[in-house]
């Protein structure tokens, strides 16, 4: 399942959607909330192509990985630090797919998806990944 | 013809998340976003340099394909499609 939610995401619920009797590993990626001094993380998403970008990410990782199953949640909305941000699971007939696999997911995620971070903290907020032109 | 402008982040903050615009029949990707920023200066000086030309950092997308900002700002758009405007992705 590939999912874009504002709601706290349950790992063992993806790890037993990926359980199979062909799977010999399952591998899991749990992206969270680092303190960098921040107060919250606020998370935005343009949920149609983000999950439609996921969805095709999904598709070439289980063709180039022989994945059995994948599970992808990404969150959205205000995060406290500690907090899960993304999770990945990925399971394959044998550990080297599963973990190349799961790589692969968050690799791209991070470079294809259509997903936003601002960091809210003491010294004030900004967007993580840019620095907007002075004077606006 | 009508066109949905949708803005994500830091646009979203200065345009809003979702507007309809009608432009005249034959404008280019560049000609909305020219419009955009002669109605905004807010969104002028977060999207555009000194000189006029489109920052890097902008990001777009026409019916969610990303499209090249450098090569295809002459691009027309048709009545009825979809514009994303946003900064760079930063998920997970």
């Amino acid at each position: 399942m590939i999912e874009i939610t504002e709601e706290e995401i349950y790992l063992p619920e993806m790890i037993e959607r990926a359980r199979s009797k062909d799977a010999g590993a399952i591998v899991t990626f749990l992206g969270t909330v680092r303190d960098d001094g921040i107060e919250m993380l606020e998370v935005e998403a343009f949920r149609e192509a983000a999950l439609a970008e996921l969805r095709a990410i999904e598709k070439e990782a289980m063709s180039r990985f022989s994945l059995k199953a994948v599970e992808v949640a990404h969150r959205t909305g205000s995060l406290a630090v500690g907090e899960s941000i993304v999770a990945i699971v990925c399971s394959a007939g044998h550990r080297q797919e599963a973990f190349s696999g799961c790589r692969y997911i968050i690799d791209e995620l991070k470079k294809r998806a259509p997903l936003w971070k601002k960091e809210r903290g003491v010294r004030g907020e900004r967007w993580v990944g840019h620095d907007e032109p002075a004077g606006k | 013809m009508r066109i949905v402008v949708l803005a994500f982040a830091n646009f979203r903050e200065i345009l809003g998340k979702k507007r309809e615009m009608e432009i005249k029949e034959g404008a280019t990707i560049g000609d909305l976003l020219g419009e955009l920023a002669a109605a905004n200066q807010p969104f002028r000086v977060a999207a555009f340099d000194d000189s006029g030309a489109l920052r890097d950092y902008v990001l777009i997308m026409v019916n969610r394909k990303r499209v090249s900002p450098a090569l295809e700002l002459s691009r027309p758009l048709q009545d009825g499609d979809e514009l994303a405007i946003f900064p760079p992705l930063a998920g997970g």
